[in-house]
Formats: structure tokens, sequence, C-alpha cells
């Protein structure tokens, strides 16, 4: 069931998602994706060229944001547009927080414009594995 | 790179949208239903290693980070159907070390209808 637009208001936060990223699931999402890269899997590979160890893919991060924003849309068919920048690397063990914000509403459209982002809490600090996100979703 | 690589249009890849790899797609991120928007990264990864093994582009895969990703819906994808993907390299940049390079992929229906725009920016990371 689509989310109805008469439910959503301009500042509305969408509730904040968590997953702890594990080798498994990125083995997981390189066989399921098809993206092989040794960058994600091999930590001999990842420390050759400048990471400290192996980081998940940009793209895992943005199928977990994905998935939080089609959780508060109710379906997959209602996203006709996301973007996401990838902002900062994304260690094993770590938990990325995807979370989101009603930017503006086209109740002619029957849309809702949504502004995304990914956050880790690292060495005390917030890093944004992915800023600027952005996706437009159709709304009942 | 190669800046002057900037145009070139690849040639067509079918792509079929494979239930068992929705499912498997859905299932990394438990996910009920449906295709998954960022599913077409699957059809974007059949054709990366073409543009790769280019070597008028040049690109060093190694020295390669993910920038920016965008997906533009015409309409969602369905299971089982068979796509066309047109591959082509929409703009290449330099910027201090780094080189810019945006790959469009473009997934087209049986009738050439456009059903879904997909574009990387991929970031080529200077010399350590």
């Amino acid at each position: 069931m689509r989310r109805e637009l008469a439910t959503v208001q301009v500042g509305l936060e969408l509730p904040e998602v968590g997953r702890v990223v594990l080798p498994g699931d990125v083995k997981a999402y390189a066989d399921a994706g098809g993206d092989q890269n040794p960058l994600h899997q091999d930590e001999a590979f990842a420390r050759s060229v400048g990471f400290p160890g192996i980081i998940a893919h940009g793209m895992f991060t943005m199928g977990h944001l994905t998935a939080a924003v089609l959780a508060w849309a109710g379906e997959a068919e209602a996203v006709t547009k996301i973007s996401a920048q990838f902002r900062a690397p994304v260690f094993m063990g770590e938990e990325i927080v995807a979370g989101g914000r009603v930017r503006a509403i086209d109740a002619d459209a029957g849309t809702a414009t949504l502004e995304l982002w990914v956050r880790v809490e690292r060495d005390g600090a917030t890093e944004w594995p992915i800023k600027k996100g952005e996706a437009v979703v159709r709304l009942a | 790179m190669n800046p002057a690589a900037e145009g070139t249009v690849y040639p067509d890849v079918t792509f079929v949208v494979e239930p068992e790899r929705v499912a498997a797609f859905r299932e990394v991120f438990g996910q009920a239903q449906g295709v998954p928007p960022t599913f077409v990264s699957v059809a974007e990864f059949s054709v990366i290693p073409t543009v790769v093994a280019d070597p008028n582009l040049g690109l060093d895969f190694s020295r390669v980070v993910h920038g920016s990703q965008e997906y533009t819906f015409e309409r969602p994808l369905r299971e089982g159907e068979t796509l066309t993907a047109r591959t082509h390299i929409d703009s290449i940049r330099t910027k201090g070390a780094n080189g810019f390079l945006t790959i469009v992929v473009e997934l087209l229906d049986p009738e050439g209808g456009l059903v879904c725009t997909a574009s990387a920016q991929m970031i080529e990371r200077g010399q350590l």
C-alpha cells in the first residue's frame, strides 16, 4: 500500500533505519549485484590502494537507503527517481543509519521529494557515507 | 583517462530482469516485493567491463571509486522482461590529480521506449 499524500507534510522525517555491515552482507551484495571488485572482499588489496581495510560498495549503502525509502513509501513501484553522493567509506562492522526528510510535495503530481542521507558514528564524530541524496516518490 | 573518449557509445547489450536475481537482490536488503530501484546496477555492471577494457578511454579501474549515482524511472522494471542497455560516456573531467567519469546507461523496451536512465559518476583517484 502506497503512503497517502494526506499524511505527509514538508519537514516530516522518515524513521531512521540502521544496519551493521558485515563481510557476508557485502559478499552477498557482490554476488547479487555483479560488482566483484576486490576492494570489497580482499583486505590486502584494500590496503594496497590506501584504505585501512575492506569497504562496502557504495551501492550496498545506497541499496540500504533505498530499502528505507521503500519501507516508508509502501512499495517498490513508488520511486520514480533516486540519487546519492558517496562521501565517506563504510568499514566492516560499522552501523550505517539511513534517514530522510520530506523537502517538497507536489499535490497535482501526487509526489513527494525527499532529501536523504546515510550516517555512521566513527571515533566520536558523525561521517556521511551518503549526503545530498534525493528521491521522488509517488503517493496515493 | 583520455578526455577525447567523451561521447563514446558502446554496443547495445541485452538485459533480462531475471526473477531469481531480483529475489537475491531483495533478500540482501530485506525487501518484500517488487524490483528494487537499485537493481538497475546489475545492468550497469553488465556493461562496465566493456568500458573498463576500452583502450581509447584508458581508465585505471584499480584506482576507481564510486562518486555518485542517479536512477530515473519512466516506469518500474518488470520481473522477467527483456530490455536493451545502451551505454555512453557522458562526460570526462579532471580536477587536481583526480579524473571524473560519468557513464550513462539507458534501459529501453523492445519498442525502443525509455524505461530507466542510470547515471554513474566514477572517480579515478590520483596516484598515491
